[in-house]
């Protein structure tokens, strides 16, 4: 398997801290309606970054600027130094996954391999062998001459993948292609492109709205909501260090508490009054802190949340609530309790209880003492 | 009781009534028989054609007495020889087939760009107003349409008016060859949009993206994608264009003035001109077979699945 991607192996180490993309500023209006809002990003060579959001934030629009398919309104979008904006889709050196694959139903699972090497004029001589390593890096080997419809829907998908990236392209583009298949075989999924990613150091930009894709497959992701770009990070930070109330609603399971500013610390400490409670947390920006006075929640996620029948076993931790449970939520892997606590007016707080054994802890009605630590609450304004 | 009762409403119970009826004239034993008699409209009609051809065949192979005016008891192959060796009728076979095959080429390169921009537009506007443009000339008739080119391109029509205003001398614009090819084409040009436009449909447009992506400029991306995944709608387009074309009547007679017949012209004189319903009974039968022999060329050239029949490849 190594021998033959020696040239990609190489191009990769060349591209060490080199840029691949830069998008600078990019904006798009569909008359009235602005689908992407100046956004900016730099994504060095040969890694792989993720472009998540909800539906309709303008992530296809965006991949598609890049792609060429769509020019900016405004902005101007650079592969390897160079400005595109003028440069057709079958003049940039781009392999793109569509989300629903567009693999051409009258060619064979071969042919269509082979199709981009023949667009760009390739020696025909080396075509063949060629086709027939990318088959079998997707795990192909042996299904060159089905036809498209005689495959799975797996298959299917690994062919798009193998097409995509047999020109050896600049730029890998996905667009959700994962999204239509069952849960294994996406996951599956996922991890495959991760191996041949890494495989081949392709610079990579895939699109999605499943927050787990996004941080199992990508070395960076950048959140986007209504058009505009939240955050650019690694998958930890963004998980772990939200940038704002939408990101830290969007990726994980989160509670968020609404207050009024009373204290902030030159270290990031910030307390927040809700009713006669007051809740100690940190700065969740440190570009735009709260200030006193402000309007702000406290966010928390139901993982980090501990619960407990009596206050004593949360006495370690450093806030904790009194509730009653209201729902309890069998989804295998874990227990998701919702605790309407009465100190935040009935709030509904949604608790992970990871612990197989305690699954019969809490009934419906009970009274429960929620504990977490001040530094995993995050004050964003 | 009566909450039930009214619970189910009035269409339901008329559709179960109606069910029953249905039941009753028709036992559920019949059930495999519907299929084939839905289809037993189709079988008569198409049955009373074939009737008609036996009565043109007999005809056919009867010669007619010109001076008696009466025609033969016995059968013989006179009108076929007469048809095969007679100058006239191969000159005006000659010209219609290749009329038929120049209009059906010319027709499908200029159908496919109209088709196209119509399934692919983005504004319903233009959409709209391609598809009214399609359908206007059906709702003029094919003989009042080319009285129409008669208007226009007669020798005081309105070309030739333009062209006197800037000095140049009346041309004779109608009564030739090219100004039959040229109706023709007008004529069919919709009928080949039509057929054109499902099958560009039934191409996703990602397709044609993809191909852009991966290397393919709009030359190689038509020649690679779009044309063999149009192919079906090629094969139907082309068939009817060039069988009605060859067929064709109307567009012959008005625009070529009588010098330019087709068979079917040939076929209407010896009818109602001469009156030799044999020889013009086996010249329908030979346009017929001529006809049958093209489309069945077609289908062995390019399969019988061409026209979308069978199983989707998609
Ligand atoms: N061609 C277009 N014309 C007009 N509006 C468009 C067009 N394409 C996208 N939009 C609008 O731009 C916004 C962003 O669309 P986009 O397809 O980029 O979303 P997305 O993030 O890819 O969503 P999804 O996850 O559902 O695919 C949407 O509001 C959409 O309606
Ligand atoms: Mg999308």
């Amino acid at each position: 398997m190594q021998e033959p991607f020696r040239a990609a192996a190489s191009h990769e180490a060349k591209g060490g801290g080199e840029i691949a993309v830069t998008v600078r500023n990019v904006g798009m209006d569909f008359d009235g309606v602005q689908a992407v809002k100046n956004a900016s990003f730099d994504l060095p060579k040969g890694r792989f970054l993720t472009i998540l959001g909800p539906s309709g934030s303008g992530k296809t629009t965006l991949l598609r600027m890049i792609a060429g398919f769509q020019t900016p309104s405004s902005g101007e979008i650079f592969i390897n130094g160079e400005a595109v904006s003028a440069v057709p889709p079958h003049k940039r050196s781009i392999g793109m996954v569509f989300q629903r694959l567009a693999l051409f139903p009258h060619m064979t699972a071969a042919e269509n391999v082979a199709f981009p090497l023949k667009m760009r004029r390739r020696d025909a001589r080396t075509i063949p062998d060629r086709v027939e390593r990318y088959l079998a890096l997707v795990r192909l080997g042996g299904y060159g001459g089905r036809r498209i419809h005689e495959l799975s829907g797996g298959q299917q998908q690994r062919v798009a993948i193998a097409r995509a990236l047999v020109f050896e392209p600049d730029l890998l583009l996905l667009d959700e292609p994962l999204a239509a298949l069952d849960r294994k075989l996406r996951e599956e999924m996922q991890l495959e492109f991760r191996r041949i990613q890494r495989e081949l150091g392709v610079t990579t930009i895939n699109v999605t709205h499943d927050q787990r894709e996004a941080l199992v497959v990508s070395d960076d992701i950048v959140v986007m909501d209504q058009g505009e770009i939240q955050q650019k990070a690694r998958p930890i930070h963004t998980y772990r260090q939200p940038r704002n109330a939408f990101v830290a609603n969007f990726i994980g399971v989160t509670n968020f508490i609404a207050g009024t500013v009373r204290a902030v610390s030159e270290a990031g400490d910030v307390s927040i009054l809700r009713g006669d409670l007051m809740l100690a947390g940190k700065i969740g920006d440190p570009v735009n802190p709260p200030a006193e006075g402000d309007k702000a929640s406290g966010a928390i996620r139901a993982e980090q949340i501990r619960l407990a029948g009596d206050a004593a076993q949360l006495s370690k931790l450093d806030c904790m609530l009194a509730g009653t449970v209201t729902d309890t939520i069998f989804e295998g892997e874990r227990m998701v309790y919702e605790v309407a606590c009465a100190a935040i007016g009935d709030e509904v707080i949604r608790v992970f209880d990871h612990d197989p054994a305690a699954h019969t802890q809490f009934d419906i009605g009970e009274s429960v003492f929620l504990g977490w630590n001040a530094r995993d609450m995050l004050v964003f304004r | 009781m009566r909450a039930a009762r009214t619970a189910y409403p009035l269409t339901w119970r008329i559709m179960d009534a109606l069910e029953g009826v249905a039941a009753a004239i028709w036992p559920a034993r019949f059930r495999r028989a519907t299929p084939y008699l839905m289809l037993l409209p189709a079988v008569l009609l198409v049955g009373l054609l074939v009737l008609g051809l036996i009565q043109i065949a007999d005809a056919s192979l009867r010669t007619l007495d010109t001076t008696t005016f009466q025609f033969s008891d016995d059968y013989s192959t006179a009108n076929f020889r007469r048809a095969l060796t007679e100058p006239l009728f191969l000159v005006v076979a000659q010209r219609s087939l290749v009329a038929a095959l120049i209009v059906t080429a010319v027709t499908l390169v200029f159908a496919f760009p109209y088709a196209y921009l119509m399934v692919r537009t983005r504004s319903p506007g233009l959409r709209k107003f391609l598809l009214i443009a399609l359908f206007l000339p059906f709702f003029i008739g094919q003989v009042v349409r080319a009285y129409g080119w008669l208007i226009i391109l007669g020798n005081q029509g309105m070309v030739n008016e333009a062209l006197g205003l800037v000095g140049v001398a009346p041309m004779r614009l109608i009564y030739n060859y090219p100004a039959v090819l040229f109706g023709l084409v007008q004529y069919m040009l919709p009928f080949a949009v039509l057929m054109l436009a499902p099958a560009l449909t039934a191409i996703p447009e990602e397709l044609e993206a993809a191909a852009g992506s991966l290397g393919a400029n709009w030359v190689r991306t038509f020649i690679h994608v779009v044309l063999p995944l149009a192919r079906p709608g090629f094969i139907g387009a082309g068939v009817v264009v060039l069988t009605l074309s060859l067929t064709d009547f109307a567009v012959p007679a008005i625009l070529g003035g009588g010098s330019h017949d087709f068979i079917a012209n040939a076929i209407y004189d010896q009818f109602f001109r001469t009156s030799d319903q044999g020889l013009g009974a086996m010249l329908a039968l030979m346009l017929v077979a001529l006809g049958s022999i093209l489309v069945g060329l077609v289908f062995a050239l390019f399969g019988a699945g061409t026209l979308a029949m069978g199983r989707s490849r998609v």
